[in-house]
């Protein structure tokens, strides 16, 4: 017998995000997950199953047809060294970069 | 497969899901491939729509294919439980297959689709029926009842719901489906709804699947998908409360629906192995459900009609060498030609017994008895007309050998498809014949074939707007526009196209209009719905409906979810039964001349020779005549002065594009008249082209050059030549034929010539046997017009076959000289029908259905209670509407109760007028009261305003779009010898050249495809002299006049005449005017003239006049015009 557990995305523990908006260069495992991402020239490890996110838009509201109708959030639970981890959002955009968008501390 | 590498995808819907799936099969078969699955299953919703084209595409992509079907179920009370995904197991000599189709089709049926609602659904307990078969898997998944509940976190409704399942459905045949689409938290495709379905399949003990509930190839294409999404719901995007929750339904690629599967496994607490567990069940059911083309689905195997219900009880060769000798013994007798008939019968039934086809040839000559049986014309059409056999078992009745026909242009071992033969019949009779084929087959061996209608520029523009929100009017006006051009290129088309200029310039300035050009474009060609094929009707054995779903047609009658590109590859022989009104005309003549005389005329029958009708044929008076009435025949055949039968199948396939574009006709006539020698290239060809002068024009033609240079035999010919018409096969056979050709002792020289003619001929030309099939309605209607127009006429006007208006009809017999007899409540059909009038001439009485605005009902208490006492048992009897017996009046179908005295209609206008309550309802079977008419109360009191100041033509014209007593351009008449315009009758005797003024009302315009490209203008008017004047207007003349050689339908036209062979006469136009225009300024300038003082007037219509009169016609025509009545 399971015990379905809510995922760590609807924790509500989390209130106020930091702003980051920062390219980050972001490595991933064989399996495809981020694995560890280099922000201020560290390298923070991904601790555990990242979870990723793909919220709609609604691009007919805005100019062109879209190759996306979603954008790419990854969310993750990193570490820089031995440090306390943090929870972050990393959007993967369309042409392949990362941006670290938030950090929930 | 490799595990790990690949992974099979079990739930994908394809474009032939309408407005829901937005990627073609044969695209995802070729993706899977490519990312290394060894398999893939396609599940339409509703139906195996995309079934045959998935599996076909599988086999061409080297990966094993799987189906099923995406259905809505209800419960036992009708209460809808959602969607499931219904998949069909393999290696199961079919009975998964069979399963799966029967449950598509009970989806259906019409007691369960339509209490359920609108959707299709399959009651619960008849899917568990089918499922007992253990030839089914059940996913039951988000879009369940269950899944719904596990969305609202309700697991103990979610788990009873299936326990609810689980009680009705056989064990083993149900797994559940887990569908992750990462989407917000909260929303369906959410991680946390999915690992809460693998949670409960732990707790239920059942396998649990992983899916994508794919509806798209790539993440592109999820603003497709929108749009279907949009346009299902007929609601703007912005609206729509069920837009997907993102783009993530596409074809994943297996690492990533590994990756999808482990955040699913890691949002939950699940038992350990959980992740390999559901990765692997996913695969252990694609390993079952992997579907073999042949065994499971009978792929490229054919199925006849059993011999029992064709009428057969012994071996079906034997009967069917029985039935031909003894067909070509009763239809050769005394044509010398037995011996030829059945040497050539040996030769067929080779090929027959070979393919093993000997039911198939039985099973369309059944059903070619079945359709004469009930007395229907009917005609095989097509390259079958080229068989002997089909000949001798009286399926065709063209006679192949006399006409040059080959058997190898309709069948040959070498031709890998199912034979076709297509059977014209009486439009009107064409569901009549449908019934009496599923009555004599039975519904189980029988179905309407359907097509797929796919979205083309306008809707596509329609539904982009509807999407967008974009104004109905707005998106209405740029629909207008969507012509000529493919949706797929539209932003090409506004840069390049003139006439799109001010389109373009909005678009520049709305980003809204110019998303709507990107979205048009996406949504092109994509699969719309399905409806039924207007001629296809599938026959099979009793295993047809295993093999297809069906579903009800709109005319009720199942109809199957396969298209004509299906039925082929799926062994299924289909029959085109086409209606062709001419025939339902040609029936309508033969039938009206038995009631008139007694006499019954065998179309069938008629000698092929009768000079008569080549003279009226060679007139080019060929109105009404099937194939040869259009302006482009008309000349045609005054050039080509049919003499025999070969003559009109050589004009009926010359007069078509591929021939006219490459000025085949042109080189046929001069060969033909003598201007030059034929040419046939070398003396050993003399034998094939003698018949078309060395002009190459039939399939046949060219099957038997390929047979002459190569000696490869005709049915390798034909191979050859349908490889024609492809650019890159024809390097090869150039050299192969090159080589056999000298072998065969030809000249360099020649073949290089001959292989010119061949190369050039490309694909297009005309099977012979089309033509000659074609010929004999084209013969036999022209032997009704010419021995008994006026029945013919009431055909053509009761089924109206052809191109022209009626009122062209209506003029055409006035001039054969049939009288049309007005309206007349007590003597109109609901058909025409002829008269014999006192002078011993035969009239057509015009048919109730013409009066415009009349109800049908109203149309057959007329027939019904013929003829009627007074006026008030008219009236009590039919109960018309004011408006429809005010119309009566006006156009005199009232008459008889005026004594037929036209001058009083005023009065019996003004008392229908007056007559006040309704009219006393009386039972049908009632006898009527017999009141007098009072109109003599009325007598010389009232003048309805309603008939003042209008000619009898104008109420006709008015309120039954056909001019009956006279012909409206009577009116016009005085004025044309005013003018000096030369009537269509006469042109015929003028030189070519000579300048004229014609006139007359248009009844055509063509635009037909020209050697050269440049558009070619033909307008055909009508001055009520005879047949139509044809006149060209070239691009000279179109710059000259504008717009108004489209959109001015009475004209004045000035021009040369033309001369094409001994009777065809045309007009060059130079220039036009509106005719209403001119007539207001001659009648000014007579004006004018009367009074001699208003100089001003005078000189504008001096300027008028002088303009017309530059074409000074060099004889007087005033004498030629009729004298001018009062119209």
């Amino acid at each position: 017998m399971s015990q379905v557990a809510f995922p760590r995305i609807t924790s509500p523990q989390i209130t106020s995000p930091q702003i980051i908006d920062a390219r980050v260069d972001v490595e991933l495992s064989a399996d495809g997950d981020p694995r560890s991402f280099i922000w201020n020239r560290f390298e923070h490890t991904v601790i555990g199953q990242p979870q990723a996110v793909f919220s709609r838009t609604s691009w007919w509201e805005n100019d062109g047809v879209p190759t996306r109708i979603d954008t790419e959030l990854w969310r993750l639970d990193a570490s820089r060294g031995g440090e306390e981890q943090h929870r972050y959002d990393l959007r993967h955009d369309v042409d392949g970069s990362w941006v670290l968008a938030l950090d929930w501390g | 497969m490799t595990p790990g590498m690949a992974f099979p995808h079990l739930h994908v819907a394809s474009a032939y899901s309408p407005h829901y799936g937005v990627t073609l099969p044969e695209t995802l078969a070729e993706q899977a491939a490519a990312q290394g699955a060894g398999f893939l299953a396609v599940t339409d919703r509703d139906g195996l729509y995309g079934a045959v084209k998935h599996v076909r595409a599988c086999v061409a992509a080297g990966i094993r294919p799987g189906l099923g079907a995406d259905l809505a179920v209800h419960d036992d009370e009708h209460r809808p439980i959602g969607r499931v995904v219904v998949l069909a197991h393999g290696s199961t000599s079919g009975r998964g297959y069979a399963a799966l189709c029967r449950a598509v089709s009970a989806c259906h049926e019409s007691g369960s689709a339509h209490r359920a609602g609108k959707t299709p659904s399959i009651n619960r307990a008849r899917l568990a029926e089918l499922a007992g078969l253990r030839a089914l898997t059940v996913l039951i998944g988000p879009d369940s009842d269950v899944g719904a509940a596990l969305l609202r976190r309700d697991t103990a409704e979610a788990r009873a719901r299936l326990a609810s399942w689980l009680r009705t459905m056989p064990p083993g045949s149900l797994a559940l489906e887990v569908v992750c689409h990462l989407a917000d938290s909260g929303r369906p495709g959410s991680v946390a709804p999915a690992t809460r379905m693998l949670g409960l399949a732990e707790h239920a003990g059942l396998p649990a699947v992983l899916t994508n509930a794919v509806r798209y190839g790539t993440p592109e294409e999820a603003v497709t998908a929108d749009l279907a999404d949009a346009a299902r719901a007929l609601t703007p995007l912005a609206q729509l409360e069920q837009l997907q929750s993102n783009g993530q339904a596409w074809l994943k690629p297996a690492a990533l629906m590994r990756q999808v599967a482990r955040m699913v496994v890691d949002a939950g607490t699940h038992e350990g192995g959980a992740l390999e567990r559901l990765l692997r069940d996913t695969e252990l059911l694609a390993e079952r459900c992997a579907l073999d083309p042949v065994a499971d689905i009978g792929l490229g195997r054919p199925r006849m009609p059993e011999a029992s219900v064709i009428g057969v009880t012994g071996d079906p060769v034997a009967e069917l060498w029985r039935r031909a000798r003894h067909g070509i013994d009763t239809r050769y007798a005394g044509t010398g030609q037995v011996e030829a008939a059945h040497a050539r019968l040996a030769h067929e039934m080779k090929t027959v017994e070979h393919l093993g086809f000997a039911s198939y040839f039985l099973t369309v000559a059944r059903v070619a008895d079945l359709i004469r049986d009930m007395g229907v014309r009917i005609q095989a059409r097509g390259s079958g007309v080229g068989s002997v056999l089909n000949y001798a078992l009286h399926t065709s009745s063209v006679e192949p050998l006399s006409n040059g026909l080959l058997w190898e242009r309709f069948l040959s071992p070498e031709r890998q498809t199912l034979p076709d033969i297509d059977l014209d019949v009486e439009s009107a009779r064409r569901h009549d014949i449908y019934r009496a084929i599923f009555a004599t087959f039975g519904s189980d061996r029988v179905s309407l074939m359907s097509m797929t209608n796919a979205y083309r520029g306008r809707g596509a523009v329609r539904d982009a707007g509807l999407a967008l929100g974009l104004p109905d009017d707005q998106v209405a006006a740029i629909a207008k526009q969507m012509w000529r051009f493919n949706a797929r290129d539209f932003r090409r088309a506004l840069d390049e196209k003139p006439e799109l200029e001010a389109l373009a310039a909005e678009v520049r300035e709305s980003q809204q209009l110019d998303l709507l050009v990107d979205l048009t474009a996406k949504l092109d060609r994509l699969p719309r719905h399905i409806s039924v094929h207007p001629c296809g009707v599938i026959l099979s054995d009793a295993s047809l409906l295993d093999r297809t779903p069906v579903q009800a047609s709109g005319m009720g009658l199942p109809m199957s979810q396969f298209d004509k590109h299906d039925m082929d590859p799926m062994g299924l022989i289909k029959l085109d039964i086409l209606g062709v009104r001419m025939q339902s005309a040609m029936a309508h003549a033969v039938a009206e001349h038995r009631r008139l005389t007694g006499e019954t005329i065998d179309l069938d029958r008629v000698p092929l020779d009768d000079p008569a009708t080549y003279e009226l044929i060679r007139s080019t008076r060929t109105l009404g005549i099937f194939q040869l009435e259009s302006p482009g025949q008309m000349e045609l055949v005054g050039k080509l002065q049919p003499e025999v039968f070969n003559d009109l199948t050589v004009e009926i396939s010359l007069f078509r594009p591929g021939p006219m574009q490459n000025n085949m006709p042109l080189l046929y006539l001069q060969a033909r008249h003598g201007e030059v020698a034929p040419d046939y290239l070398h003396p050993r060809f003399e034998a094939i082209l003698r018949e078309t002068k060395g002009v190459v024009i039939f399939h046949e033609q060219v099957m038997r050059l390929f047979d002459e240079l190569t000696g490869c035999g005709l049915g390798k010919a034909d191979v050859f030549r349908r490889h024609l018409g492809k650019p890159d096969q024809l390097p090869e056979i150039e050299a192969w034929l090159r080589e056999r050709a000298l072998e065969r002792g030809f000249p360099p020289a020649v073949i290089s010539r001959v292989w010119k003619v061949l190369a050039g001929f490309g694909s297009f030309g005309f099977a012979k046997a089309h033509g000659a099939a074609f010929a004999l309605p084209t013969y036999q209607s022209a032997w009704l017009k010419t021995h008994h127009p006026a029945v013919f006429l009431a055909g053509l006007l009761t089924h109206d076959p052809g191109m022209w208006p009626k009122d062209l009809l209506v003029a055409e017999a006035r001039t054969l000289g049939v009288p049309v007899l007005g309206l007349d409540v007590q003597h109109s059909a609901l058909d025409y029908r002829v008269e014999e009038l006192v002078d011993g001439r035969q009239g057509i009485r015009l048919a109730l259905p013409e009066l415009a605005g009349s109800s049908e009902t109203e149309r057959a208490r007329i027939a019904r209670h013929q003829p009627f006492t007074s006026l008030q048992d008219f009236r009590d009897r039919v109960r018309p509407r004011r408006r429809s017996f005010e119309a009566l009046a006006r156009v005199g179908a009232l008459d008889s109760f005026i004594g037929y005295d036209r001058d009083r209609r005023h009065e019996l206008l003004a008392h229908i007028q007056g007559l006040q309550g309704t009219a006393v309802a009386i039972d049908d079977d009632q006898l009527a009261f017999d009141v007098d008419l009072p109109v003599p109360d009325y007598l010389g009191a009232v003048t309805s305003l309603d008939l003042r100041g209008r000619t009898q033509t104008d109420l006709e014209l008015r309120d039954l779009h056909l001019a009956i007593g006279h012909h409206q351009m009577e009116r016009f008449h005085s004025l044309f010898a005013e003018l000096g315009v030369t009537p269509a009758s006469a042109l015929g005797s003028l030189p070519g050249g000579t300048e004229v003024l014609i006139a007359g009302v248009r009844r055509a315009t063509n635009t037909p495809p020209m050697r050269g490209g440049r558009r070619v203008v033909f307008v055909s008017l009508d001055d009520g002299t005879g047949p139509v004047s044809n006149v060209v207007f070239f691009h000279d003349a179109q710059e000259r006049v504008g717009g108004q050689v489209f959109s001015t339908n009475y004209m004045l036209v000035r021009g040369r005449t033309r001369r094409s062979g001994a009777k065809g006469v045309s007009v060059t136009g130079e220039n036009l005017w509106d005719l209403f225009e001119v007539a207001r300024q001659v009648a000014q300038r007579q004006a004018a003239d009367r009074l001699a003082t208003a100089k001003a007037d005078a000189a504008q219509a001096a300027e008028t006049a002088g303009a017309l009169r530059t074409a000074e016609p060099h004889h007087n025509v005033h004498h030629l015009w009729p004298a001018t009545r009062r119209a």
